[in-house]
């Protein structure tokens, strides 16, 4: 085992963070320390990889240009869209906010309502639960980490028969998380509370004990050495688990269509596949400027954790 | 080694050491109390209700809930339930439950036509029945009460149209209404009855529904708010012997088992109607699974490919992701961040819209795949194609997901060990290799698992995409790219209705499965189990 | 009513398997809720189930036309109502029926009969003989089941032939005209579809019944009350065979008139950019070719020369009252007497645009809109779709046979070993 050989440096506390530590690409002595490559070693050094960001670019995106030429063109339909779009105009984006029967900033608001609260409790639960995986030693702990990794294997579209009946039952005694409420919506969404346990468990795996150690000499109990000392250095694997909490949510809409019936409560995805139910061919103008609406929460959350995501900790620990 | 130093200091230090400042602390404590406080007065709020609608199961269940919370979090032991007690309450009701209780459904014949229970069923088999009588009149109809509008006793006040005669009926039949006012061809007035309003009418419908009011052609019914025909039942129903005979016909139907269910037969076997009931079938649905003719044949062949697409769907996905990950995680490269913002981009659309034009993109003529290569090959047409088609969309949508987590795990790794391994040449790679590979491993090892099980039950993708074909004319029921879940949802939801105990069945059996093939790869991945 | 094959799968598939089920429930819900609104609910809100003295369950498209309607009748009634777009709504509708959670009148289409009766979720209705007379024949023999009346016909569908008359401007008397003047066009370069058929990877039962009648075959044999029997099957009979055979030399190895390329997916919207000369599509497709800026023409979809006459499935929209509402009455009187107007059709067939099913409408609005007739003309001479719940176990097996035959397979083989298929999920 490698472990002693790759614990690094000093712990650091969460006063270190602040500091920059010339990560991340905002660096400003970067580019001059390019200029000064020679052009081989740059295209052998950096080059290359930028080759490779293009090739995975354009793999990427080809798909997503021909949803944004869809969406702009005014005629809508398969045929008649192809990836450089033939006329521009605004007119699916229009016809989603002019029809009643179709509320798309309603769905929107629905949308962001339930990504947000399934995100927080989901990535609480989880970092909560992975601090005491990592960190406690108790009876049960090793069967509940592999029982975790097992139980959501099961086809959970094959679960919803049991999951309608169960809020049926619910509505009628709690009408307020019953069927077709957000709230219940919500609540069948945090069953997956421990979705992300095992990766911030690998985090947490990677901090070293000695900062625990030195807390708990200093006197802080389990809750403070959770919430301040260890809470701060999870930022990096918060961010990722938010945003993959938060795109599982958003792209559901199995369980959803059963469980959001009417238009008023429906999210952005079942309201869109109710969009597509009734005709694929032509309205494909339409669905696809709903789905670039729906992509847009999701490319600025991530606009916003990418600081938080990359050149969070500088100088960390890894155990092997 | 990993296990002795993980193990030291933290478990025994809460104990160990005095009292932790911060738990202590008042505002602490007092969000301590207000949560308790909350769940509280919810559940003893509930109570009342939850006592009148005789849902023990969810009282017991709020109730354990309480005195769980109490016993954690009020007390200073099992500190690591404190940390897991609210996700593990989550995931047992909403996933665990539901798992437990699709097993039950699994023994039972649950589905399409056998939705009801036997009396729910019969009533409703002869409910359904009720004909009119040829040429007898529609009644305009008020409904009248002796007692009150919600309980009754109630009597339909009628008017033939074509006389204008009113008359009362009750149970034991109609009589002339000499007394009664009548406006419009409807009465509005009558001694000794109370009139009921339209609401009226249609709260009492339960009640209305089971009056009749015997004639000589049959019986007159409530038809809506403002109607009654005259109309009768041919059929009649036995209660000793369990059955129903049609008086004009003088055949009986009895109940008799074809199949999982049970139908109302005549002697030759003929249905008297296509609904049944409920019923428990122990474990037939797997029995049928297993011994199917068709499952046992398309088996072998449909497991092989599904863990080939699952195996290819983890293996590209997670290569894809880490090469561009570690390629892109380095801060000499300018313009990370709208890399990272573009490669992005497949996962932020939702997939099922994503997997719909995609199923457009192959299509031989019009499709952008040819289009854009210039191929012309028919990617759905032919077996092969078709999963190769399924896997590169597959990696579309998946490689993201890996970016993004693999590049969250890089951000674990120390600076200076990734330039100690810095990839420059061939070298490089040996760096990587032999450094950071196996360090990224750590953490993503189980997400690996765990994406093997979502791809190895990845309906969506296949369902969307392709629909499971191609399908040969030999064998419409196994596609090329059918994996085990879209196969057998097919064949459980594809004939004469949905069969969700047969389905059950099928979803307890996949998740063994997915759970045996996962343990398999547990024991081979030795590395899991250090992490663990 | 609409079946492309992916939407027929996915009311198998996804619907039906998220869809529960509630035998064992037991009470209503109780309700201590605030009064309901007096308006309709489509709009906002959470539910307001077992608020509103009535609740509809209809689809995105007729939500419009349905409210309406409703909306007079709590008017006149002075109570309050709520009109609801479900998804996947025969599913979710028979589930929440069986839970005692659905609606009081569920709008829909007469193929999903058989299903709603055999899991006891509607009710017979009872209209005069009078009433009844006034709508179309078809239209009526659709929406009985076991010589019971269960819905109100509001509209009436089926395939018809859309024609480019620009490209071509003489109607085809026969479909080989109509194939020949196709391949014409698609050879000269013209247009790169000779005819859209759509067939797709999975085939489509449902579109190709036209020419599958025309040349003999049938799906179900219909007894003396004019219901379908599954003991008959057509498929894989002599007169499937041929038709097989015919559609083979139709298909990808023979003259290319249909192939897999067009698909639900693309056939209207092809046909709508003026590449394609014929469009065999239904009334749903109107307003896109209307809206694509050339001439057009419309006609029933005619026979193959010297063959039998096509018979698409005639698809009959209807209203249905359910068996386990809490508004019963009000249900009865909606269904049977407000909706029951041409007045009420009107609006149905204004809001939703399917051809009506009541005769007197059909005749004034064919004086306006001659076209109609077409429509009405094919839904006339079309059969009923079967609603027997056999049929779930056709639509499948059978179009992947279409499919294969227009690939190339044997068009006899296949459809003798597709009858095979079906006869044993059926048995």
């Amino acid at each position: 085992m490698t472990s002693q050989e790759l614990r690094t440096g000093a712990p650091v506390g969460p006063g270190h963070l602040a500091a920059p530590g010339g990560a991340g690409p905002s660096a400003p002595s970067t580019p001059p320390a390019a200029n000064r490559m020679s052009r081989g070693r740059w295209w052998r050094e950096v080059g290359w990889r930028h080759a490779v960001g293009l090739a995975a670019v354009a793999f990427a995106v080809f798909p997503v240009l021909y949803i944004v030429s869809a969406a702009f063109n005014p005629l809508g339909s398969v045929v008649s869209t192809s990836l450089v779009p033939r006329e521009l105009s605004l007119v699916n984006f229009q016809a989603l906010f002019s029809e009643p029967s179709r509320p798309f900033g309603r769905w929107m608001l629905n949308t962001l309502a339930v990504c947000t609260s399934v995100t927080v409790i989901q990535v609480t639960c989880s970092a909560l639960a992975a601090y005491a995986f990592s960190r406690f030693r108790f009876r049960g702990r090793r069967g509940g980490l592999l029982a975790l990794l097992l139980i959501q294997m099961f086809p959970q579209i094959l679960a919803t028969i049991a999951l309608f009946l169960l809020f049926t039952e619910l509505g009628t005694v709690i009408p307020a998380i019953g069927l077709n409420t957000l709230l219940g919506y919500v609540l069948v969404m945090c069953g997956n509370a421990f979705a992300q346990v095992w990766l911030i468990k690998g985090f947490f795996d990677s901090i070293p004990q000695s900062l625990d150690e030195a807390a708990t000499v200093d006197g802080a109990g389990h809750a403070t050495i959770f919430f301040r000392i260890l809470l701060p250095l999870l930022q990096p694997i918060l961010a990722v688990t938010g945003l993959l909490a938060f795109v599982g949510v958003i792209s559901e809409f199995l369980i959803a269509s059963i469980f959001l019936r009417e238009a008023g409560v429906r999210t952005v995805a079942v309201g869109l596949w109710s969009v597509i139910e009734n005709d694929r061919s032509n309205n494909l103008g339409l669905f696809a400027a709903g789905a670039l609406l729906t992509a847009v929460p999701v490319v600025l959350l991530f606009q916003y954790l990418q600081r938080f995501i990359v050149g969070g900790i500088t100088a960390g620990g890894v155990k092997g | 080694m990993v296990q002795q130093q993980l193990s030291t200091a933290p478990q025994e230090s809460p104990a160990a050491h005095p009292p932790p400042v911060g738990s202590r602390s008042v505002p602490v404590l007092l969000l301590k109390v207000a949560v308790l406080a909350v769940l509280l007065s919810t559940v003893v709020s509930l109570t009342p209700a939850l006592v009148a609608a005789e849902r023990w199961g969810f009282l017991v269940f709020f109730w354990v809930l309480v005195v769980l919370v109490v016993a954690v979090y009020a007390t200073r032991r099992a500190i690591p339930l404190k940390y897991l007690l609210p996700g593990a309450v989550l995931l047992l009701s909403f996933v665990v439950y539901p798992v437990i209780s699709t097993f039950q459904v699994s023994l039972t014949n649950l589905g399409d036509g056998t939705r009801a229970t036997r009396e729910e069923a019969t009533a409703q088999i002869i409910g359904s029945s009720v004909v009119q009588t040829p040429d007898a009149p529609r009644y305009n109809l008020t409904v009248g009460t002796a007692g009150s509008p919600t309980a009754g006793p109630f009597a339909f006040l009628l008017v033939d149209p074509a006389s204008g005669e009113a008359s009362v009926g009750t149970e034991d039949g109609l009589e002339p209404l000499p007394g009664a006012t009548v406006t419009d061809g409807f009465v509005t007035a009558a001694d000794g009855y109370e009139l009921l309003t339209p609401v009226e009418v249609n709260d009492a419908s339960a009640a209305l529904a089971e009056l009749t009011v015997p004639t000589e052609g049959g019986a007159i019914r409530q038809l809506g708010i403002r109607q009654a025909f005259e109309g009768s039942t041919p059929l009649v129903y036995d209660e000793d012997a369990e059955t129903i005979t049609n008086t004009q016909t003088g055949v009986t139907y009895a109940p008799e088992l074809q199949g999982d269910r049970e139908f109302y037969v005549d002697p030759d076997g003929q249905r008297l109607s296509d609904q049944s009931w409920a019923a428990d079938v122990g474990f037939d649905n797997y029995v049928r699974a297993f011994t199917d003719a068709r499952i046992l044949s398309d088996f072998v062949g449909i497991f092989g490919w599904t863990l080939v697409f699952a195996t290819l769907s983890v293996a590209s996905t997670f290569a894809l992701g880490t090469v561009l990950a570690v390629v892109l995680n380095d801060r000499r490269v300018r313009g990370q961040k709208v890399y990272r913002s573009v490669l992005l981009l497949p996962y932020a659309i939702p997939s099922f819209i994503s997997l719909l034009l995609w199923s457009g993109f192959w299509n031989t003529d019009f499709g952008l795949v040819n289009d854009l290569t210039g191929l012309g090959v028919n990617w759905f047409g032919g077996e092969t194609t078709a999963k190769a088609a399924v896997l590169i969309t597959n990696l579309w949508l998946g490689f993201p997901y890996m970016f993004l987590v693999v590049t969250g795990a890089l951000q674990a790794i120390p600076e200076d060990l990734k330039e100690a391994a810095g990839i420059d040449g061939a070298s490089g790679f040996t760096g990587f290799r032999t450094i950071i590979f196996p360090l990224l491993l750590i953490p993503t090892a189980p997400l690996l698992v765990a994406s093997f099980a979502f791809n190895f039950n990845n309906f969506n993708t296949i369902f969307l995409l392709t629909g499971g074909g191609p399908f040969t004319p030999d064998n419409p029921t196994a596609g090329g790219t059918d994996l085990l879940i879209s196969y057998t949802i097919r064949l459980a939801f594809g004939a004469s209705g949905a069969q969700f105990g047969f389905a059950s069945a099928i979803a307890v059996l996949l998740f063994v499965i997915t759970g045996v093939v996962a343990a398999l790869q547990f024991r081979l991945t030795r590395r899991l189990e250090d992490v663990i | 009513m609409r079946i492309s094959l992916r939407a027929a799968v996915a009311a198998v598939g996804i619907a039906a398997l998220t869809a529960g089920c509630g035998g064992g429930s037991s009470a209503p819900a109780e309700t201590d809720a605030a009064p309901a609104e007096p308006d309709a609910a489509a709009t906002t809100g959470a539910p307001a189930r077992d608020d509103a003295d009535l609740v509809v369950w209809t689809d995105e498209l007729k939500i419009g036309a349905v409210t309406e309607i409703a909306e007079q009748f709590g008017e006149d009634n002075g109570i309050s109502v709520a009109v609801q777009a479900v998804t996947d709504l025969q599913a979710n509708f028979v589930t929440a029926n069986a839970a005692t959670n659905g609606p009081d009148v569920v709008v829909g289409a007469h193929d999903w009969i058989g299903n709603m009766v055999q899991n006891g979720a509607i009710d017979p209705l009872q209209i005069t003989a009078d009433q009844l007379g006034q709508y179309s024949e078809v239209a009526v023999d659709a929406v009985t089941y076991d010589e019971q009346l269960y819905g109100l016909p509001y509209g009436v569908e089926a395939l018809v032939l859309y024609r480019n008359t620009d490209l071509v401007p003489e109607a085809p008397a026969t479909l080989d005209e109509a194939f020949a003047t196709g391949l014409e066009l698609k050879e000269a370069g013209t247009v790169e579809s000779a005819f859209n058929l759509p067939v797709g990877e999975l085939g489509d039962a449902y579109h190709m019944q036209p020419l599958y009648t025309s040349l003999g075959g049938y799906v179900f044999g219909q007894d003396p009350a004019g219901g379908y029997d599954p003991t008959d099957l057509g498929v894989g009979d002599e007169a499937s065979q041929a038709a097989g055979e015919r559609i083979e030399e139709l298909g990808e190895g023979g003259s290319g008139v249909l192939t897999r390329s067009v698909s639900g997916d693309n056939s209207i919207a092809l046909f709508a950019d003026g590449q394609a000369p014929y469009l065999l599509s239904g009334p749903w497709a109107r307003a896109d070719v209307e809206a694509a800026g050339f001439g057009w023409d419309v006609q029933a979809v005619p026979g193959f020369e010297g063959a039998e006459p096509a018979q698409p499935f005639t698809g009959v929209q209807a209203f249905y009252v359910a068996s386990n509402g809490a508004n019963k009455a009000f249900a009865q009187e909606f269904v049977g007497g407000a909706v029951n107007t041409e007045e009420a059709m009107k609006t149905m067939y204004d809001g939703a645009d399917i051809p009506p099913s009541l005769v007197s409408l059909q005749e004034s609005e064919v004086a306006a809109d001659p076209q109609l007739q077409a429509y009405l003309d094919a839904a006339s001479a079309g059969q009923p779709m079967p609603s027997i719940p056999q049929m779930g176990s056709v639509f499948e097996p059978l179009g992947q046979a279409y499919s294969a035959i227009i690939g190339g397979a044997d068009g006899a083989e296949t459809m003798v070993a597709t009858g095979e298929t079906i006869r044993t999920a059926i048995s």
